[in-house]
């Protein structure tokens, strides 16, 4: 009797250990702390880590998203999203168009240098440098001598970079180049402060050790989880900055960076997880962007049964893109009917508007043309078709539309096939494919960065497709400087390639947001992560 | 001796782990310097290639990979551009541990604690009651248990910070989301084995000699019922200690756990080996050391080899 009394104390003390403790911890927790009352800040997601933080390095839209708001080059996109000169006091244009001199303003880096021509010809001939392994690179390729320098053919001593003086910088172009503005406010132009790389070859790594040029610098960086930076009271430009801080967070899962934003921990997010899209589309904090790129399956030309033309066309036309948007993607994207997707502005209106629509949903006419093209090559039954794509879930559900909408539609049954994403690439670039899906963005808002995808020498073109007179096209509409005349070449370039079809376009992209209401005079480019500078917190 | 001959196979263990993942690693077919945008010249690609010595033949990279490896130096990473293998480690290891260590204390003290009230309650309502939750803790996935956690703890009821690193409040909802598992096991582990040891002759003797339950429980109870369960905690702690990919993506924590998934997806070679020996080298040194703690709960345990 005495002795289960006594267990049963025992076992009561145990349970007290068991309840006491974590209360205890609980009630030491004060939550999650809410300072900085009216100061102009703002807490965003990256979503990873900036994988480089060296404008002659950096490769993707985290790193330029950060890269953007703390450097400047010679021209930069306003409010507006209009090019407009940046660091560029003065510029002269010979009158042959293929010599740029321009007159720098008088500004500073983060540590106080001043910024000058020779950082600018330094960083530039740093990207061509092959040692440095630039993958953009090639942007500068419209530099005379930049191309052989950067593939080792030629001496940096031919590179048309020339700092004049401290205040003037010279380029020499190959031949005249219509949207050398819009290059000269990408990333890759900026330019960085010579004593500063030459002096530590890791300065990119740390928040300490970087020194930028742009409306902010950076104060922290803590690698994987989030990074800060400060306006700078130096910067030129200051007056025209609302936004003091910003934060970015590197949240990963799309439930988890969407819970913050609900909690306040984050202010603005982008891509909602895609189950909540249809309930917060009413909601006031919602926004769609169009965004600047493609989403396409590529055909195989030397594979049957994309040998032939009508086949193409049929593919293109037997599917249902409407459906795919609203009922299977669902985050907002557009049907795409062309290659280049909206957003560029032409001395007459919007690119994609002034072309239109190349082809109809036609399910008749497709399978009319499957009947046409199956009496041209004498085959019986269409040779089987496998659809390709890189494993994930997104891309198997719109795979699995395709597939049923062909089937319906076209009465052609396709399989399915996916990879793992560098082993498709591995496939896709030997050409083993029939079709397979591929994703295209642009990284300047302009034709010429998304056509050029299909050009025959490009390593991007995986569908053996070549077309002299698509090349030549765009060849020529690099060298003209009349923005007019350069679009009509895009616009027959782009004609060329949508009567070809070497792929089928699906949609163009889009970016979803959730923004906090209390901000106001964000920017939201079709081609990047939001513009923050701009922005005011109420 | 014994302790000589045991860090000779530690680091002949390591060896071997090294080259099958790089043999492993190199028969997956993909370029790392593969992408979408393949714009890169073939001539720059050979420098890229070269920096990181893929341009020379396999036994030859092996042979310099083993080289660095003996100065413990683990390579430059191909993904990041600024930070090197030794580096993405040493930044990332500290959330890792400190969220594995706090989930290892919580998994044990509660694990332990739950497993033995459940074995002196044997059949009891508190019995049902501890291995039905263990049954669940086991059960639930910790994908589903930490967006369940999130969404009460942290959304609802404002407790706690949904994500991210930085604070200790951030550090309470991961532990526990990744401590409940093996919590769940431990107790079940820790209830068979109370309720074997307290079967024993030795504990009758102890109860009949009318010593104090307390005692009884502590010192010969538990003490026995241990030996069993610390088998099991050095393979956890080591997994613990090392970071879970699934966790820290959940809770966007600063560790280590991504790495391990993401350097193969992204074919980072030198991040893939680097990872798979940091791991090894962790799970062999816990292994090494619950081997010494079992002498130290049982004393007729012996560190000898065989043989001896």
């Amino acid at each position: 009797m005495k002795e289960e009394k006594r267990m049963k104390k025992l076992i009561y003390s145990l349970i007290m250990v068991l309840t006491v403790v974590p209360f205890l911890a609980a009630c030491g927790g004060e939550g999650a702390s809410g300072d900085g009352e009216g100061k102009q800040e703002i807490t965003v997601n990256a979503m990873s880590e900036p994988p480089s933080m060296d404008p002659a390095l950096a490769t993707d839209t985290t790193s330029g998203w950060v890269l953007d708001h703390l450097f400047e080059g010679l021209y930069r996109k306003n409010k507006n999203g209009e090019i407009e000169p940046a660091l560029a006091e003065k510029t002269e244009v010979s009158e042959d168009n293929t010599t740029y001199t321009f007159t720098l303003k008088d500004a500073e880096w983060s540590n106080g240098d001043p910024i000058t021509a020779g950082d600018f010809e330094y960083a530039w001939k740093r990207v061509l440098n092959p040692e440095t392994g630039s993958s953009f690179a090639f942007y500068m390729y419209y530099i005379s001598g930049a191309e052989a320098y950067n593939k080792g053919d030629g001496p940096v001593e031919d590179v048309g970079i020339t700092a004049v003086d401290d205040k003037t910088l010279k380029v020499e172009l190959n031949a005249p180049t219509g949207f050398i503005e819009k290059l000269l406010s990408f990333w890759t132009f900026y330019p960085v402060n010579q004593s500063v790389v030459e002096g530590d070859e890791n300065w990119s790594a740390e928040a300490d050790s970087i020194v930028s040029n742009g409306a902010y610098e950076m104060t922290s960086w803590k690698h994987d989880n989030e990074l800060t930076i400060e306006k700078r009271a130096s910067y030129w430009d200051e007056d025209s900055i609302n936004m003091e801080k910003i934060t970015w967070k590197m949240v990963n899962d799309a439930t988890t960076y969407y819970q913050m934003y609900k909690s306040g921990e984050l202010d603005m997010i982008h891509t909602l997880p895609i189950d909540v899209i249809s309930s917060e589309k009413e909601s006031d904090d919602f926004k769609i962007t169009p965004y600047f790129g493609t989403y396409m399956y590529m055909f195989n030309v030397d594979k049957e049964p994309f040998t032939n033309e009508k086949v193409r066309k049929a593919f293109a036309m037997a599917i249902d893109r409407e459906s795919i948007t609203e009922d299977i993607s669902q985050a907002g994207e557009t049907p795409a009917y062309g290659f280049v997707p909206e957003g560029v502005d032409t001395p007459n209106g919007d690119f994609r508007e002034q072309s239109g629509e190349y082809f109809e949903e036609d399910f008749d006419k497709a399978k009319q043309l499957i009947e046409e093209a199956k009496k041209e090559e004498g085959w019986s039954e269409l040779p089987s078709v496998e659809l390709m794509y890189n494993t994930s879930d997104n891309h198997k559900k719109i795979a699995e539309g395709v597939q049923e909408m062909l089937k319906q539609n076209l009465g052609v049954n396709v399989t399915l096939n996916n990879q793992e994403w560098k082993t498709y690439l591995d496939t896709t670039k030997q050409g083993n494919f029939q079709m397979a899906r591929m994703g295209w963005i642009g990284v300047y808002v302009d034709p010429t960065p998304i056509l050029e995808y299909y050009l025959g020498d490009s390593p991007n073109n995986r569908t053996n497709w070549v077309n002299e007179e698509y090349d030549s096209l765009i060849a020529e509409s690099k060298m003209v400087q009349d923005e007019e005349k350069r679009m009509e070449l895009l616009h027959k370039a782009e004609d060329v390639l949508m009567e070809d079809m070497p792929f089928m376009p699906v949609y163009h992209y889009s970016q979803n947001f959730l923004t906090s209401e209390a901000y106001k005079g964000i920017v939201y480019p079709v081609n990047r992560y939001p513009d923050l500078r701009y922005a005011e917190k109420k | 001796m014994y302790i000589f001959k045991r860090v000779l196979t530690m680091i002949l263990t390591i060896w071997v782990i090294t080259t099958l993942t790089f043999i492993i690693m190199h028969s997956i077919p993909g370029d790392p310097f593969a992408s979408d945008a393949d714009v890169l010249p073939e001539e720059v690609l050979e420098n890229m290639r070269a920096k990181f010595n893929l341009d020379e033949p396999l036994p030859m990279q092996y042979i310099l990979y083993l080289k660095n490896l003996v100065q413990f130096d683990l390579g430059p990473s191909i993904q990041s551009e600024t930070r090197d293998v030794n580096t993405l480690i040493a930044d990332g290891f500290p959330a890792s541990a400190i969220l594995g260590l706090q989930s290892l204390v919580i998994a044990l003290v509660f694990g332990l604690l739950l497993g033995i009230i459940a074995a002196l309650n044997h059949n009891g309502i508190l019995d049902y009651a501890a291995m039905a939750f263990a049954i669940i803790g086991i059960s639930i996935p910790s994908f589903i248990l930490a967006p369940l956690l999130i969404n009460y703890f942290a959304v609802k009821w404002g407790m706690f910070p949904v994500a991210s690193w930085g604070t200790w409040q951030h550090t309470i909802l991961p532990s526990v989301a990744l401590a409940t598992a093996p919590l769940a096991i431990v107790a079940r582990f820790m209830r068979s084995s109370m309720l074997d040891v307290m079967n024993q002759n030795y504990i009758k003797t102890a109860d009949a000699k009318g010593l104090a339950i307390t005692g009884i429980v502590i010192k010969h109870g538990v003490r026995n019922a241990l030996i069993p369960v610390i088998s099991f905690i050095g393979p956890l702690a080591a997994f613990l200690l090392t970071g879970t990919f699934v966790i820290e993506k959940i809770f966007a924590i600063p560790g280590i756990g991504k790495y391990f998934v993401d350097s193969i997806f992204n074919r980072d070679f030198p991040v893939i080996l680097g990872t798979t020996i940091f791991f090894s080298t962790i799970l062999i040194v816990t292994l090494f050391l619950v081997d010494i703690s079992y002498r130290i709960v049982d004393p007729r345990i012996k560190l000898t080899s065989r043989g001896e």
